[in-house]
């Protein structure tokens, strides 16, 4: 063990992050490495590779339980990443809520990954996972509540076909994160006080309503497959009405299923809708950052 | 693309370390440093130690060349000091000869050109140390060669007793006693 220590401090792998350490960007841990990025949908997965020079690579799409495929794939995606590092975002059985006055903080985002109960504290509850995302300027906050028994089987799973994940994630919040943080933070100066968002992600919608520079509601909806664009609608158009007319709607998804994008377009346009999407985005924000 | 770090909420592991501080790299740093400097450090020992045995094998060339020029100087030293010794020893049988030299001399003058003195011994009496025994054989000589040689001995205020004189063939053996004569 002493011997290993001090090879990885003269080999300077003591000073590169941890495969697993959330606190920094993927592409960072897995600098000159293959990795795998894996999206579980309800009756879908989908899967991409990146190569050593950290750009997206070869995918594919496969219908069916996850649990199913897995050992299917296994050979195909123990080739696409080195050591079996993999990044998987669990796009089913989540819920998205809005909540305020929530604890922030350098070490937030660790503690409600390994003490959810401090942060949260009586709206924590066992057997889920949490995620958060803060608005930059209110006390409003986006909260990911997943199914605990859905990661560790996804876990089991990759384990069992020699997969290790270094990251488990939801593909659609990451979405969600990364619209937060282009609108409200990178276009602060320029962002209206009434606006919607809206994210969508292999079947699985969030929409979220700002109104007077506050988050107002936030509806989300998981693992309705990429069929589902007259659910998504009924879901979105309720919320967009209570927008004063003329305030901005901002479209976003994966990036990779046009044929949704389109549909759900088709019918956003009519009120105005921008489509902030870029191409293959879920996995450049799950693989990248 | 923004900064942010996707969210992450995978099953904790604990037995994970957290890396190391960047100013920590300067350990393995110093560590190749030093690595490089003991193998700079060792290669130059190892040339010196190199050069060190060559100027060894060099200097002992040296030593031995020095010691044959010591060699051949001590012995030429040693030649020189017996000559000196012989010439010392000439010289004081020249200075112990200092009194039978004029008689030398005159019985050398007394011989003419054509004469030769084969054999001459002046030898000082044990119990009379003032007389002194002359035997000299001459080549090619005769008794009037003998006649002045007694005439220049007498020069010399010595006087011959029981002098004999023999002649074979050309050979003129003559034996006397020199008396010191007192004036």
């Amino acid at each position: 063990m002493l011997l290993a220590e001090i090879k990885s401090v003269l080999s300077f792998a003591a000073f590169k992050a941890e495969a697993d350490d959330a606190t920094v960007p993927w592409s960072k841990r897995f600098e000159g490495r293959k990795t795998l990025l894996i999206n579980v949908s309800r009756n879908q997965t989908s899967w991409r590779g990146v190569n050593k020079k950290g750009k997206l690579d070869d995918g594919g799409v496969m219908e069916g339980e996850f649990s199913d495929i897995a050992p299917q794939q296994a050979e195909e995606w123990r080739l696409l990443a080195d050591g079996g590092w993999c990044v998987v975002s669990i796009n089913n059985r989540f819920i998205m809520s809005l909540e305020t006055n929530m604890m922030r903080g350098d070490n937030c985002t660790n503690l409600l990954r390994t003490n959810p109960r401090a942060v949260l504290g009586p709206k924590y509850d066992r057997g889920k996972r949490y995620a958060i995302c803060h608005h930059p300027d209110t006390a409003s906050s986006i909260l990911l509540t997943s199914e605990e028994s859905m990661v560790k089987v996804t876990e089991d799973v990759l384990k069992t076909i020699g997969l290790r994940p270094g990251r488990v994630c939801s593909g659609l919040f990451a979405i969600t994160e990364y619209a937060v943080q282009e609108l409200f933070v990178n276009q602060r100066a320029n962002v209206a006080p009434n606006l919607a968002l809206i994210c969508a992600c292999e079947g699985s919608v969030a929409v979220l309503l700002q109104q007077d520079g506050q988050w107002k509601e936030l509806r989300s909806r998981s693992g309705m497959g990429p069929d589902a664009v007259e659910t998504s609608i009924q879901i979105i158009t309720p919320l967009l009405q209570k927008l004063p007319q003329g305030s901005p709607i901002y479209f976003i998804s994966d990036g990779q299923d046009v044929k949704y994008r389109t549909e759900v377009m088709s019918q956003l346009e009519r009120l105005g809708a921008q489509d902030i999407t870029q191409e293959d985005l879920m996995w450049n924000v799950i693989g990248i950052h | 693309m923004s900064n942010i770090i996707c969210h992450d909420f995978k099953t904790p592991r604990n037995d994970t370390s957290k890396r190391l501080p960047d100013t920590f790299k300067a350990i393995p740093i110093l560590f190749y440093l030093a690595l490089v400097s003991a193998a700079y450090l060792m290669t130059m020992d190892w040339m010196a130690y190199k050069k060190s045995e060559r100027d060894k094998v060099s200097a002992e060339a040296t030593k031995a060349d020095f010691e044959a020029a010591t060699k051949e100087l001590e012995a030429e030293k040693t030649s020189i000091d017996n000559e000196t010794a012989k010439a010392e020893i000439l010289a004081k049988w020249m200075e112990g000869a200092r009194n039978v030299q004029p008689i030398s001399v005159a019985i050398a003058r007394a011989m003419p050109k054509e004469v030769r003195l084969s054999d001459l011994s002046i030898e000082r009496s044990q119990q009379v140390p003032s007389n002194l025994a002359l035997s000299v054989r001459i080549n090619g000589g005769s008794a009037k060669e003998v006649g002045v040689m007694e005439t220049g001995l007498a020069r010399l205020q010595y006087r011959s007793f029981g002098s004999q004189s023999t002649k074979d063939g050309d050979v003129v053996e003559y034996r006397s006693t020199l008396v010191r004569q007192e004036q």
